[in-house]
């Protein structure tokens, strides 16, 4: 444990001393993320449309289950690579915006957790309530990060 | 904190895409930089400096309000 906190620690360091060591994905993982994320939505799509989830009979590893293994893994882990890739040229201001983007990201998700729960008393809610909260905080961020980089862009005056 | 940086930029001849390039940041930053709109940190504010071959002091300084 204490080894861990060490590790975190000398990561932090050293993000704030070279931007060039934070841990992000290389550039090029962006449009690997957008390609995963939108292969999962004809796998959404086949879900819905073939009732996959009536083959749910309880058990591990069932058709129903595999499907919703694969449709979250696609999208969680495309929009994961979608925000955390590098920027082409990452310097200190991205790393600020990304560090503010990320706090109105996880602000806005979690007024949209609370009022969802204080608007669910069912208990088949709670399974949507999961879903959302798989992709809400990431794609808020992705939505939020890059409306403050288009922003900048906007407001840069002539040379 | 108010700074000379286009005055510096001028003086040595470069634009702030060859500045960004040559302290590796992005030209938005140095952009910024010089409207007064990022304050950037010490590290970069060194960087800078060293490019003008000056003290920081005479490239940032800083204002009454600050």
């Amino acid at each position: 444990m204490l080894d861990f906190c060490k590790l975190c620690f000398t990561f932090g360091l050293i993000n704030l001393t070279d931007m060039k060591s934070q841990f992000l994905f290389p550039t090029w993982t962006r449009w690997l993320g957008l390609a995963l994320f939108l292969v999962h939505l004809p796998v959404i799509h086949i879900w819905d449309t073939y009732h996959i989830h009536s083959y749910d009979d309880g058990q591990l590893f069932n058709l129903s289950h595999l499907f919703f293994i694969i449709t979250v893994v696609l999208m969680v882990l495309g929009l994961f690579l979608i925000a955390f890739s590098r920027e082409r040229i990452e310097d200190e201001q991205i790393y600020q915006l990304r560090l503010s983007s990320l706090r109105w990201a996880i602000f806005a998700n979690y007024l949209i957790l609370i009022i969802c729960l204080i608007f669910t008393n069912n208990k088949a809610d709670y399974k949507d309530l999961l879903r959302l909260n798989l992709w809400a905080p990431l794609l808020l961020f992705i939505i939020i990060f890059r409306w403050k980089i288009y922003r900048l862009n906007r407001s840069l005056k002539p040379e | 904190m108010k700074n000379s940086l286009r005055v510096e930029r001028a003086i040595k001849n470069i634009t702030q895409a060859e500045l960004a390039e040559l302290i590796g940041v992005s030209r938005q930053t140095i952009n910024t930089i010089e409207s007064n709109k990022y304050v950037p940190s010490t590290v970069l504010a060194l960087k800078i400096a060293r490019v003008f071959e000056k003290p920081v002091e005479q490239i940032f300084i800083l204002e009454d309000g600050d």
